[in-house]
């Protein structure tokens, strides 16, 4: 017997089977719906997670590195860092002579304050104390006015660069330049707003809402008493291609530096967005992967219902699969025609459910964060759903093949 | 299918058959040595009363079943050897079932049901078109084509199960109480059809316990507790071989 006949034969019987019994087909269907709806949701939304990550940490530069006293990234209690000597300014100081100008070193200092303009307050942002390099180390551009300028650090000037989101906040359309905001009982004139940074990560800094100030400003106004004042060292390499290298030479330098013997351990962090991203793969896998187990048992429960609805379907066709056999029909062709039933109910909701999951996707989009369903989830998931379908199907479909055609035939 | 046999023309040839099954843990010996001959182009009526045997017998010759012991030689083809698969091949090619209950696919058209075996055959769409035009024509249903199963009567149920029994053009039309649901006209009707059928040079097995339908037959066998208890023929036959007034 051909098959491609039988293949397409078979597709027609199980189609007019499922069509003489639309109501149970639509109702089993709807288990498969809800699964994959369940499973593409997760997808698409641990996608969308991920490029929120993305975009958030795009400013930070790939041949970047961060000398702190903390990790970025961190598991268990910080006691071992919290111990740690403060990094300082001298000490990004010193590094800058010791790499003879390789490379661009840059110090900042970070603190949350309340931001006043008249009576207009934002709570907790992100004042930077840091230098004219920091738009050299990461990506960011004023959109109006200028950045932060050599004399500005020089002679702690009391100017701000703000975060997009800030200037919005506080003076809407109208020009930022020039406005004088407060910070604790300093005052700020401000000089540049930076270009929008875009989406951020949940928990994750916004950097459209915070502050750049002179460092040397920072701590003469602003720093805790007693003059602790605990730096975050930005380097970036000469080139990508020499960051290995160059982190090696940092390394080495810092630990000249802060006078560490051979033996003893660092007493300061690397941090690179290497390190973020991978931390976060590493955190994202996990999440996902649990995600999808459990979206997964729904997926499962609908492949059960479909298994349940083909045996009810076996037995309620005894007679017709008698008939079938007594005038030809092989076990594979019996055995097809059910697989094919169970695989276009999967299919069915397969479809159903991506378009459904192509709506939410919409939603969230909109609301929560940029996620899409690309071309390979839509793949994947009709793929899953015809899986699905052969699974629960091939049980049932199996007991109909080999079923006795005189017993077969007798039953009423 | 060649029609030409080396030997004679003996369509099948079942020696020392027994069919032996169990019920719970009974056992059941359905047939106890049957030796049965028949040819091309004969009438054949199988009778006896319930238990005889004689539907298992209908099953052996229809290769639904299987024999025990014995052998079961359809077309010179050694029947008992053969995988479930080869079974249902033959029976989609040599044998033509017609049951007492119709026996058609709900739900589906009766272009559709006379069309399954041929796509159980892999027979083309166009040829398939074809065929199945031809013998629905051949019985008189061309306006019922595109009606389901459910919509017609009895006779016309009936006609559609001959209809798609003839489709594959099979060496014995098997035909189980052929006429046990219908009224006698109808009945009647429906042994018309055979009787034509025959004398176009089919072969053709009609189970019955009725000795009215067996009457139409050339050659009645009665059975009796799995045994042949008779084999009488009752008319003269004209066998298919030697008639050549077949159109």
């Amino acid at each position: 017997m051909n098959l491609a006949l039988d293949i397409s034969e078979s597709f027609k019987l199980s189609l007019s089977a499922l069509v003489a019994n639309k109501s149970r087909g639509a109702l089993t269907a709807l288990g498969i719906i809800i699964g994959i709806v369940a499973v593409i949701t997760t997808m698409t939304a641990a996608n969308g997670l991920k490029n929120t990550f993305r975009e958030t940490f795009a400013s930070i530069g790939s041949d970047v590195i961060y000398v702190s006293k903390r990790p970025w990234i961190s598991m268990g209690p910080g006691f071992e860092f919290r111990n740690r000597k403060d990094i300082t300014l001298a000490q990004s100081k010193k590094l800058q002579q010791r790499l003879q100008g390789r490379g661009v070193v840059n110090p900042s200092i970070g603190g949350m304050r309340n931001l006043k303009y008249r009576s207009k307050v934002l709570e907790d942002i992100r004042i930077m104390g840091t230098t004219e390099k920091q738009i050299i180390v990461s990506d960011m551009v004023p959109s109006t006015g200028r950045f932060l300028m050599p004399f500005d650090v020089e002679y702690k000037k009391n100017v701000a660069v703000i975060g997009s989101e800030i200037a919005k906040d506080l003076f809407g359309q109208s020009g930022a330049v020039g406005k004088i905001i407060k910070v604790g009982r300093h005052k700020f004139s401000i000089i540049g707003v930076m270009e929008e940074q875009g989406s951020s990560f949940f928990g994750g800094p916004n950097f459209d809402r915070q502050v750049f100030i002179p460092i040397s400003t920072f701590s003469k106004t602003l720093g805790t008493r007693g003059g602790r004042a605990n730096v975050s060292i930005a380097i970036k390499a000469p080139s990508p291609e020499e960051m290995a290298d160059f982190e090696y030479e940092v390394i080495g330098e810092i630990r000249k530096i802060r006078g560490l013997k051979p033996a003893e351990k660092d007493d300061f962090s690397l941090n690179k967005l290497d390190t973020i991203l991978s931390a976060y793969n590493n955190m994202m896998g996990v999440v996902v992967a649990v995600g999808l187990m459990i979206t997964g048992i729904s997926l499962f429960v609908g492949g059960v219902g479909v298994m349940n609805i083909m045996f009810v379907s076996v037995t309620e066709r005894t007679k017709e699969i008698g008939i079938r056999k007594a005038i030809g029909a092989k076990r594979r062709s019996i055995l097809m025609q059910f697989l094919f039933e169970s695989s276009i109910i999967c299919l069915f909701g397969g479809i159903i459910g991506l378009l459904i999951s192509a709506a939410i996707t919409q939603i969230i989009n909109q609301t929560l964060m940029p996620a899409s369903i690309s071309p390979s989830i839509i793949v994947t998931a009709l793929i899953i759903s015809v899986v699905v379908g052969v699974i629960s199907g091939i049980v049932p479909a199996y007991r109909a093949a080999k079923l006795d055609p005189i017993e077969a035939l007798r039953y009423e | 299918m060649s029609n030409a046999m080396n030997t004679s023309d003996t369509i099948l040839d079942i020696r020392d058959v027994t069919r032996t099954y169990f019920m719970g843990d009974q056992e059941v010996n359905a047939l106890r040595g049957i030796s049965l001959s028949i040819k091309r182009g004969e009438y054949v009526a199988i009778m006896g009363p319930s238990g005889s045997g004689k539907s298992t017998l209908m099953n052996t010759i229809g290769c639904l079943d299987v024999p025990t012991s014995g052998t079961y030689r359809l077309e010179n083809d050694l029947v008992n050897e053969k995988s479930e698969d080869e079974l249902a091949d033959i029976r989609n090619k040599k044998i033509g079932f017609v049951f007492q209950t119709f026996n058609l696919v709900p739900r589906i058209s009766v272009f559709q049901n006379i069309e399954l075996p041929l796509i159980y055959k892999g027979v083309s769409k166009r040829e398939r078109r074809k065929i199945v035009n031809q013998v629905i024509d051949d019985v008189g249903l061309s306006d019922r084509a595109q009606h389901k199963s459910n919509e017609l009567s009895g006779g016309q149920r009936q006609r559609v199960a001959i209809a798609r029994a003839l489709v594959c053009n099979p060496s014995i039309i098997l035909a189980d109480e052929p006429t046990g649901n219908l009224d006698s006209s109808t009945g009647r009707e429906i042994m018309e059809i055979l009787n034509a059928l025959h004398k176009q040079g089919n072969t053709i097995i009609l189970v019955t316990h009725e000795d009215e339908i067996a009457a139409h037959a050339h050659r009645v066998v009665r059975l009796r507790d799995g045994l042949i208890e008779s084999d009488t023929v009752t008319k003269s036959v004209h066998l298919a071989t030697t008639d050549s007034a077949v159109s």
